[in-house]
Formats: structure tokens, C-alpha cells, sequence
């Protein structure tokens, strides 16, 4: 779309005008953005490293094993001993650049003669702490918000998608494809859904597509009563009859003509089936029928904390970030259904 | 609206049938189904495991079991039959025996049920008694202080799911700060209390697991309330009686109140599925012995009778919940007549 019509244009300065919203809007953009760049500033792999008067850049790309930085083992270097190596030097050339968390999610941090898990603490540089087997906190939670918002975006478009084609089907259709898919959505919710997907769950071990897709397989229904009935307006209104006069075809009508005048309003749904996704995905992982580990999850520092209530920082960890992560969609959402809906209420007292 | 009503009942049944197809075709997405699997499971964990002399091994299972899982499956008939006789024995409510136990499902989940409805009663109560007063006050005050203040409240509550909230409350006023139980429906020796040490043991083991089942439904209810109310005092007939000499707290009770209570109505039904939904993990959590609970250990052992009763009993329960709704908005509000339009 090249330009927007004044209708948005309009919209778009209530949603700014709305403070809480659009503060939070624009918090959960950053954070997304930081989630996305993740490797570059939570890593265990050096950002830069100076070597014998080469620069080497390890964060994207294959492994370097330690023989480059003639080191005598040929796994991945270990950044943070080549840091502590280098400075030890007197007046040495080489230097290494650390990402600002210099850990990775998947990643065990062992300090010797401690048994994880260790404390939040500035010394040690695990600013939340670790998790029962080592690893760190913060950037386990980075990662798992990157792994879940992705996912939770993925499975609303494919939400979207089929219930939009479904919803929008059955109104233009109606008749028996109606009846048929109304008795589908009637069995469909009729069951408890997140019950169904831990069978199933349990027992073909899903990965990331496979669950997004199961999920989306018994989720999709919400968007199609919707789209049924604005379907079933929109078809009875002059425009579209006038359209079918004109030799206009089913795909035409529908995709030219309806869709574009009833799918603008999808937008005040986006934020509420993120934080569903979001949701649903941490459930999954708290029950253990989410995620294969070690994925970091925010559902499985759950599950570690719940058991192990004596370590605070690790279930305080996972709480605070699902509820401001939730908290700001939730507001996101809120100030776009007022943007869109503006409601002023006159009194008489 | 009886023939509404009455059509609404026949449908029931193709509903129930699909649901039936469903449950049983879950059973069957196992290649070999799920005896096959617990076989393996069990021939895995006997050959890891030292032979032990207890014959309850937590792992294996018998011959009995065994035949007994595959007559129950029908697994040795094609589909069709073994789906016709496993759905008359569930018409008759007899939903097999318990793989681990050995005790009729039907018997297992019936036992377990009364703590769940414990707690889908008491936080049905407590949520409209607490969410219609606080719905009026935050209409009539809106956009005072106070409404936005509890919005705030009321909605970080609602963006935060359950069982979050669960877990940060068990965490920390339960294993913190130790003035509540960690979990359990009642103590251990709640059989040798008095009755006023039972209600109040009872209470303590409640206050928490309510506030997480409370969390989700509160800030809906609220919003519904207040959205209605403000609506309908801005509808012309509350104009009207003002108009007439009414006082506005009169127009307010006489009028507009009673009809804003017919959106919580449609909610009544839905208190059903929240409950069942949310049990699950808010269960699990507070280690409280209801039936989701019970359907998520029967998943993580395998014990597929139960797992398939637990579907179909919950699955008749939403459907008695959604009539319900619908009775309660026919009842609530006589302009509403289902099936005369469309």
C-alpha cells in the first residue's frame, strides 16, 4: 500500500494519543529488536577478537576452534579464558571484544568449587543468576522471549489464515458448507484444548513447526465467527451485488471486494493471540509437553523454579518477565481496540 | 424458542459423536496405538532395570494388563467396530478400567470431580461478587482516579495468566513468607481436626489456589460490567426516566442496572470450561487432587482409559456449559428469542 487512507491516518493518531499504549508499543518493539540481534550482545563468542595483528569476528558463522588462537584443543575457543588469557600478558597486541553478557543460553557455567545454582551477583556476571544445571538466567529468558515471540507470530498468521479462509468461506458459501463447518467448530470447542495438545504432544515429541501447527490445528476457530458474519453482511450489501453483475467471480468478490472491507479490524485482535501464543507456548513447556530442551523457555525456568522454591531468583526471574512482556502486548492491545472503537459515553445526571 | 431449545438438544448428539470420533482417533495416531507403546516402554525400563520382586513395578505391566488394554482398544477388530463398541460401552458410562490402578474410570474421575467443582463454585461466587460492585463503582466513576487506578490492577492481572500468578503466589507467600500451605486440597490430618480447625485448614489451602483461578475471569467480568452499565446509561431510556423526575442512582438501580447484568449471563455457562481449562496447570501447582490433576498424571503415565474418560466427561461438561449459557441469557433478558431470526 503506498498510501494510507485517511480512515488509518486517523486511527493511527488516536492509537498515539493513547500514552500507555503507544509507550508500549514501542517498549515491546525494542525488546523484540534486541531479541532478534540476541548474539550480539549475550554470547559466549567474542564480538572481536585481535590476534597476531588479525581481526577475527566469530558471532555469526562457524565455529573458530582454539588452534587458531594457538590454543592446544580443537573444540570452540573459549572466549572468556582467551579474555583472562590476553590481559594476563604484559603489554600484549591481542585483545578480545565480549558481547556485553558474555554467556550463552545453552551454555553450563561452572565456578569451580560451587555447585550451580549460583546467585544473581554483579562478580560473576550472571546478572540474574543461573538455573539449576549452570546456566544464565538472563540469557536464557532473552532467547526464550526471541524463541516464543516467533512462535506466537507464526501461529497467529497460520491462525489467521485458516480462520479467515474458513470464517469468510462459510459466510459467502452458507448452506451446507456452513452447517458442516459450524458442527467442526462445535466439536472443536467443545473439547479442552490444551489437554488434547499434551497428548498429542506426548506422544510425537514436537519440535518448533510441528507444535505451531498443532496448536494453530485446534486454535483457529475464534477468527471464523467473526469473519462469517462480516462475510454474510458484506455479501448482502449493493456493491457486491453489483460486482457479481458485472461477471465479477467467486474469487474476485471475495478476495477484491469483501476481505478488504472486513479485515481491517483483524488488527484489534493481533495483540491478544500474541499474548495467547505466548501463553499457550509457556504452559506447554511449564507441563513439559512443550519445546524438546534445551530450548530456552520461559515455561521451563518455570517448571525449575516451581520445583526448587528455595532458589527465588530463578521463578522470580521467569514471573517478572512474563508479566511485563504480557502486561505491554495486553496494553498494546487494549489502546488499539480504542483506537479503533472510540466509545464516549454521554451522562445525564 | 422451545423448538430452538429443543433443536439445541438434538444437536448434542452430533457434537457428542464428533467429539467420540475425536478422542478415539487420538488413540489411534500412534502407530500401533498406545498398548504398543507401553509395551516398548515397559520392555525398555525391564531391561534397564535390575528384575525387581516387586510386582507393582512402577514400569512394567502384566499380561492381564496387557489383554486387557487391547480388548478395551479393540485394536485385533478393524476401526470401525472397535469404535462402535468402545462408544456403547461409553453410553453406558462404562469407561474401562484404569491401566495403573486397576479401578473403573468412571469410578476414579467421579471421586475427584467434587474438588474441582470446590473450586469452580467458590471462584464463580467470589468473581461476580466481588467484579458487579467493583463494575458499577468504576462506571459510575469513570475517569476518575480510582477507575484507572483499578484498571491498572484489574488489568495486569488479566494480561498474566493463572498460573503464573499461582506460581508467584505459592513462591512467595507460600514457601517465602509461610503463611499459607505449599499446596494439598486439606493437611494430612485433616480426618483428626475439629470442624473449626477443618474449616479454617480448609480455607488456608484455599485462599491461594482461588486468587489464581480468580485472576483470568476477574478482569473480564469487570470490563463486561462496566462496559454494559456505561452503555446503558447512555442509552436514551435511562434519558428518558431522568427526564420524568427520576433520580439518577433510581434510574440507575431501576433501569439501567438490571440490564447490564444480561452480558454476565451469557458468561454464566463458560465459568464451566474456565474451570476445567484452567485446572490443569493451577492443579498441578497447588498439587490439589481434581480432576486435571488427575488427567495430567494419567497423561505423563500413560494411562490412556483415564486420559480418554477424562475427554469425554470434560467434553459433555463444556457442552452442558454452553446450553447452560444460553438458558441463563434466554432467562436473563426476554427480548433475546433464539432461533426466530437467522
Amino acid at each position: 500500500m503506498s498510501s494510507f487512507s485517511p480512515q488509518a491516518l486517523r486511527r493511527w493518531q488516536r492509537f498515539k494519543s493513547i500514552k500507555r499504549g503507544y509507550y508500549s508499543a514501542i517498549a515491546i518493539s525494542i525488546l523484540i529488536v534486541l531479541s532478534l540481534l540476541a548474539e550480539l550482545w549475550i554470547n559466549n563468542r567474542a564480538l572481536m577478537v585481535k590476534y597476531e595483528g588479525a581481526y577475527y569476528f566469530p558471532t555469526y558463522g562457524d565455529i573458530l576452534p582454539g588452534e587458531t588462537f594457538d590454543l592446544d584443543y580443537k573444540w570452540e575457543t573459549n572466549y572468556r579464558a582467551l579474555k583472562r588469557q590476553f590481559k594476563s600478558e604484559p603489554n600484549s597486541e591481542n585483545w578480545v571484544l565480549m558481547p556485553l553478557i558474555p554467556f550463552s543460553p545453552n551454555e553450563n557455567d561452572f565456578i569451580e568449587g560451587e555447585y550451580p545454582p549460583y546467585e544473581p551477583s554483579l562478580a560473576s556476571g550472571h546478572y540474574l543468576g543461573t538455573d539449576m544445571s549452570g546456566r544464565d538466567i538472563f540469557a536464557r529468558i532473552i532467547y526464550g522471549f526471541r524463541i516464543a515471540i516467533v512462535f506466537s507470530i507464526f501461529l497467529l498468521s497460520v491462525t489467521y489464515i485458516i480462520g479467515i479462509a474458513v470464517g469468510a468461506a462459510m459466510g459467502y458459501f452458507g448452506g451446507a458448507f456452513d452447517l458442516f463447518f459450524q458442527r467442526i467448530i462445535e466439536i472443536l470447542s467443545n473439547v479442552p484444548i490444551l489437554y488434547i495438545i499434551m497428548i498429542v504432544a506426548s506422544i510425537i515429541t514436537p519440535n518448533f513447526w510441528t507444535l505451531a501447527l498443532l496448536l494453530a490445528g485446534f486454535s483457529w476457530m475464534g477468527m471464523t465467527w467473526y469473519m462469517r458474519t462480516e462475510t454474510y453482511r458484506e455479501n448482502a450489501r449493493e456493491y457486491v451485488q453489483a460486482a457479481r453483475a458485472l461477471g465479477a467471480g467467486h474469487s474476485r468478490i471475495m478476495f477484491l471486494h469483501i476481505l478488504p472491507n472486513s479485515i481491517s479490524i483483524l488488527v484489534t485482535f493481533f495483540p491478544f493471540s500474541v499474548v495467547g501464543g505466548i501463553t499457550a507456548l509457556t504452559s506447554l513447556d511449564y507441563l513439559g509437553f512443550g519445546l524438546p530442551p534445551p530450548t530456552p523457555s520461559w515455561g521451563e525456568l518455570l517448571q525449575q523454579g516451581t520445583t526448587n522454591l528455595e532458589f527465588q531468583w530463578i521463578w522470580a526471574s521467569a514471573v517478572g518477565a512474563l508479566s511485563v512482556v504480557l502486561t505491554l502486548v495486553t496494553f498494546v492491545g487494549e489502546a488499539i481496540r480504542e483506537a479503533f472503537d472510540p466509545k464516549k459515553y454521554t451522562f445525564y445526571e | 424458542m422451545k423448538s430452538y431449545f429443543a433443536r439445541r438438544f438434538l444437536l448434542i448428539i452430533p457434537t457428542f459423536l464428533g467429539i467420540t470420533v475425536l478422542v478415539f482417533g487420538l488413540t489411534r495416531l500412534v502407530p500401533g496405538g498406545p498398548v504398543e507403546r507401553m509395551l516398548a516402554e515397559a520392555q525398555l525400563a525391564s531391561e534397564s532395570a535390575a528384575p525387581s520382586t516387586d510386582s507393582f513395578g512402577s514400569q512394567s505391566l502384566d499380561e492381564d494388563q496387557i489383554a486387557q488394554l487391547k480388548a478395551y482398544y479393540g485394536f485385533d477388530k478393524p476401526i470401525l467396530q472397535s469404535y462402535f463398541e468402545w462408544l456403547w460401552k461409553v453410553l453406558q458410562l462404562d469407561l474401562g478400567e484404569s491401566s495403573r490402578y486397576g479401578d473403573p474410570v468412571w469410578d476414579t474421575i467421579t471421586d475427584r470431580l467434587p474438588v474441582s467443582i470446590y473450586y469452580g463454585v467458590i471462584t464463580m461466587i467470589l468473581t461476580y461478587l466481588i467484579c458487579i460492585p467493583l463494575g458499577i463503582l468504576k462506571a459510575l466513576k469513570h475517569g476518575a482516579p480510582f477507575d484507572h487506578m483499578s484498571s491498572a490492577v484489574v488489568f495486569i492481572g488479566y494480561a498474566i495468566p493463572g498460573y503464573v500468578i499461582g506460581i508467584a503466589c505459592v513462591a512467595y507467600f507460600a514457601a517465602r513468607l509461610e503463611w499459607f500451605p505449599l499446596g494439598g486440597f486439606v493437611s494430612d490430618e485433616f480426618e483428626y481436626m475439629s470442624f473449626t480447625d477443618k474449616v479454617v485448614d480448609l480455607i488456608k489451602h484455599s485462599v491461594l489456589p482461588l486468587a489464581a483461578y480468580m485472576a483470568g475471569s476477574f478482569a473480564v467480568m469487570t470490563f463486561m460490567m462496566k462496559n454494559a452499565l456505561m452503555e446503558n446509561l447512555a442509552a436514551d431510556y435511562v434519558r428518558t426516566a431522568t427526564a420524568k423526575g427520576l433520580s439518577f442512582s433510581q434510574a440507575i438501580r431501576k433501569h439501567a442496572l438490571r440490564n447490564s447484568l444480561i452480558p454476565l449471563a451469557t458468561h454464566f455457562g463458560q465459568n464451566i470450561s474456565v474451570i476445567l481449562g484452567g485446572s490443569f496447570l493451577i492443579e498441578k501447582i497447588f498439587n490439589i487432587d481434581g480432576i486435571g490433576l488427575l488427567g495430567y498424571e494419567a497423561l505423563i503415565e500413560r494411562d490412556y482409559p483415564i486420559v480418554m474418560g477424562i475427554l469425554v466427561i470434560s467434553s459433555m461438561l463444556y457442552l452442558i456449559g454452553n446450553i447452560l449459557s444460553d438458558f441463563c441469557v434466554a432467562w436473563a433478558d426476554p427480548r433475546i428469542r433464539f432461533g426466530e431470526k437467522r
